[in-house]
C-alpha cells in the first residue's frame, strides 16, 4: 500500500505461546439456529485442510479456526499475546517435528490463529511451542488521521494494494462488502481481541438466515458497513471497518465467519475498490518462505 | 401469581438464593468510550438508588445502570442457574440485613457472568447493602404460557407477566404487542450470538444527528419499556433471521462503551406472521412499578 506510516517507530517484541487444545465439556452438544444439536470440531488445536484463499464456509465445523490456535498458559501473558500479535506477524514453530517452520498470523479469535503451509501443518499438534514476532500495534497513518489502524503488521500494510489517493482518501481493495445487519457475536468487545462473527453465512441452512455471505473465503479483506472499531466494536452510521476473514463456518446461532479488525474510520476517509484478489493468500504464505 | 397447567405441563417454581452484588473494577478506573475518551463507569451492577422504572435510559451519567439491586452468586455455576431460571415478575424477598423481609420482584437480567436485576421500594433499597441475601422464587422459564399460540416463544417471563403488559392475541391473529419503538436488527449490540435465557441484548441507540432516520420512539425509550427488534430470532441464541420479531423489556440504561447501550431482556420471539408490534411513541406503558407492585 502506497501510504506514509510510522512503521519505523514500531517495536518488535518476541512473544511465546503454544498450540492450544480444543476445549469441550461433558454436555458435548451446542445448539444451531433451528434448535439442532451439534458437536462439531473447529476451535482450538491444529485445524487442517483450510488455508487462506479457501472457502470460509461449507464445512461440517463450528467456529472453524484455520491452522494453529495459539495461547499462552499464563493468563496475563496470554492477554499480552492476544492484544499485541498482529495479522501478518511471523510465527516460528519451536518444538515437535515441524520445529523451525514459519507461518503467519491471519487473525485473532480468543486464540492467535496461524496459517502454515499444508506439509508443515500436518506435523503440528497441540502443545507445540511457537514464537511470535509481534509488531504492528501503534501503527498509524499520519496522512489519514481519521483512520485508526489495528492488528496490522507493517509488512502486511506494505503488501496490500491501494494507498493514498490524490483526493486524500485511502484506497483499500476489498473482496466483499458486509452489511451492518451481519454483525453478530463480538459486538461490544475490544478490537484487539477475538473477531467479529458475521451472521448470514450459514451454508446449507435456510434462506431466511442468509445475508448472501456464503461466498466468503478465509483471508478475504472485507469492509463492514456501519462498524466503528476504533476504540472497541460498535455500530456507527457513516463509519466502516476493514477486516480480514480469519475464521470460518459456524453452526452456533448469531456466529459465523469473522473478520479481525485492521482499519476503521469514517466512510469518506476510504476509497474502496472491489477486488476478488484482495486476500491474504496473495501476499503471505509464499511456499519458498523460510522453514519450508 | 399462580401457574396453572398449559400445553400439558405445569410450571415449576424454585427458590434460589442471590446475593446483592458489589461493583468490581480492575486496577485502572477507566474504560474507553466510543470516541476514544476514558471514563469511569459508575453504576455498572451492584445496588443503585434513585434510578427507577419509567426513567429515560440516558437520565444518569452511568454505565449499564439498572433500576434496583443486581443479584449474583459466588459460585459461577449457581450464578448462571440463578440468571437462567429467574423470570421477569418473579417475587424476591430480602433474607438478611436491615431490609430483611422486604419484598420486590425481578425486573430483568444481564449477561456474560450474569446478574438478576431486582426492584424494591426505594426505602427498602436504601437499607440494603452488597452481600445481603435475597431469595428469588424463580418460575416460568421454558413454560408454555396460556393464551400464546405455539408459534410464539415466551422467555424470561414469569407467570402472569404477559397479562400485565400490552400484549394481546386478538381474534386468532398474530400476538400483538404495544412497544415504544420498533428497531432494526443492525442496532443489536452486545448479546447478539448469546443465549437470551441468560443474557440481555444491548441496543446501540445513536444520539444526536446519528439518530436521524431511525424509527419513531428511538429517542424516547424509558426503563421498563417494551421494544421490538425486527429480523431477530432469540430462541436458540440471539441472531439474524429475516422476517422474525423479538420483543424485550428495557432493563438497564445506556453505556458509553462502543457496541453497548440500553439492554432488553427478551420475552417474546416469533415469525412476523405470528408476532407483531405496534409503536406508541408517547402513550406506551411497559413494565412499571405498579405492575410489579413496588409502590
Amino acid at each position: 500500500m502506497n501510504v506514509t506510516s510510522n512503521a519505523r517507530r514500531l517495536v518488535r517484541q518476541i512473544l511465546t505461546g503454544e498450540v492450544w487444545p480444543p476445549l469441550g465439556d461433558r454436555h458435548v452438544y451446542r445448539t444451531g439456529p433451528d434448535g439442532q444439536a451439534f458437536a462439531l470440531p473447529g476451535m482450538g488445536g491444529m485445524t487442517l485442510g483450510v488455508h487462506c484463499g479457501d472457502p470460509a464456509t461449507g464445512y461440517a465445523s463450528d467456529h472453524l479456526e484455520p491452522g494453529a490456535s495459539v495461547r499462552h498458559c499464563d493468563p496475563g501473558a496470554n492477554m499480552a499475546l492476544q492484544f499485541l500479535t498482529c495479522v501478518g506477524n511471523a510465527v516460528r514453530i519451536e518444538s515437535g517435528p515441524a520445529a523451525g517452520a514459519v507461518g503467519h498470523v491471519i487473525g485473532q479469535h480468543a486464540y492467535v490463529l496461524v496459517d502454515f503451509a499444508a506439509p508443515v501443518a500436518e506435523q503440528v499438534t497441540t502443545g507445540d511451542a511457537v514464537t511470535v514476532t509481534a509488531v504492528g500495534q501503534g501503527l498509524a497513518l499520519p496522512g489519514h488521521p481519521a483512520i485508526v489502524v489495528k492488528n496490522c503488521d507493517p509488512g502486511l500494510l506494505a503488501a496490500m494494494p491501494g494507498g493514498t489517493r490524490p483526493d486524500g482518501r485511502l484506497e483499500v481493495h476489498v473482496a466483499a462488502r458486509i452489511p451492518a445487519e451481519a454483525v453478530g457475536a463480538g459486538a461490544g468487545m475490544v478490537s484487539e481481541y477475538a473477531n467479529t462473527d458475521l451472521m448470514g453465512a450459514y451454508a446449507g441452512l435456510g434462506g431466511d438466515l442468509s445475508l448472501g455471505l456464503e461466498g466468503l473465503r478465509i483471508g478475504d479483506i472485507v469492509a463492514v458497513a456501519g462498524a466503528d472499531h476504533r476504540f472497541g466494536r460498535g455500530y456507527r452510521p457513516g463509519f466502516l471497518t476493514i477486516g480480514v476473514i480469519s475464521t470460518g463456518q459456524c453452526m452456533l446461532f448469531g456466529h459465523g465467519p469473522g473478520p479481525s479488525s485492521l482499519m476503521s474510520g469514517p466512510e469518506d476517509a476510504f476509497a474502496l475498490v472491489d477486488d476478488p484478489d484482495a486476500n491474504l493468500a496473495a501476499w503471505l504464505h509464499d511456499e519458498t518462505e523460510p522453514g519450508q | 401469581m399462580s401457574a396453572g397447567p398449559a400445553g400439558g405441563l405445569s410450571a415449576v417454581a424454585v427458590n434460589m438464593l442471590g446475593v446483592v452484588e458489589h461493583p468490581a473494577l480492575g486496577d485502572t478506573p477507566y474504560r474507553v468510550d466510543a470516541d476514544g475518551h476514558p471514563y469511569l463507569p459508575a453504576g455498572d451492577g451492584g445496588l443503585v438508588l434513585g434510578v427507577r422504572l419509567g426513567d429515560p435510559v440516558s437520565a444518569v451519567a452511568g454505565d449499564h445502570v439498572a433500576p434496583g439491586a443486581c443479584l449474583v452468586h459466588t459460585e459461577p455455576a449457581a450464578r448462571y442457574a440463578l440468571v437462567s431460571y429467574a423470570c421477569i415478575g418473579n417475587p424476591a424477598e430480602v433474607r438478611t440485613g436491615r431490609a430483611a423481609g422486604a419484598r420486590g420482584a425481578v425486573i430483568g437480567k444481564r449477561g456474560e457472568d450474569g446478574r438478576v436485576i431486582t426492584g424494591f421500594r426505594q426505602e427498602d433499597l436504601a437499607r440494603m447493602r452488597p452481600g445481603d441475601q435475597v431469595t428469588v422464587r424463580a418460575c416460568g422459564q421454558g413454560w408454555q404460557h396460556p393464551d400464546v399460540p405455539p408459534g410464539v416463544v415466551v422467555m424470561n417471563a414469569g407467570p402472569g407477566l404477559l397479562a400485565a403488559l400490552p400484549v394481546a392475541w386478538p381474534g386468532g391473529g398474530p400476538v400483538t404487542v404495544g412497544v415504544r419503538a420498533i428497531l432494526p436488527s443492525k442496532l443489536a449490540g452486545n448479546g447478539i450470538g448469546r443465549p437470551a435465557a441468560a443474557w440481555d441484548l444491548d441496543l446501540q441507540l445513536p444520539a444526536g444527528p446519528a439518530a436521524d432516520g431511525l424509527p419513531p420512539g428511538t429517542d424516547r425509550v424509558l426503563l421498563g419499556d417494551l421494544v421490538a427488534v425486527t429480523d431477530l430470532d432469540v430462541r436458540h441464541n440471539m441472531g439474524y433471521r429475516k422476517g422474525w420479531l423479538t420483543v424485550g423489556v428495557v432493563v438497564h440504561g445506556t453505556s458509553p462503551l462502543p457496541g453497548h447501550g440500553p439492554g432488553i431482556t427478551p420475552i417474546l420471539t416469533g415469525p412476523a406472521a405470528a408476532l407483531s408490534a405496534v409503536t406508541d411513541v408517547t402513550g406506551h406503558r411497559g413494565l412499571t412499578e405498579t405492575v410489579l407492585e413496588l409502590q
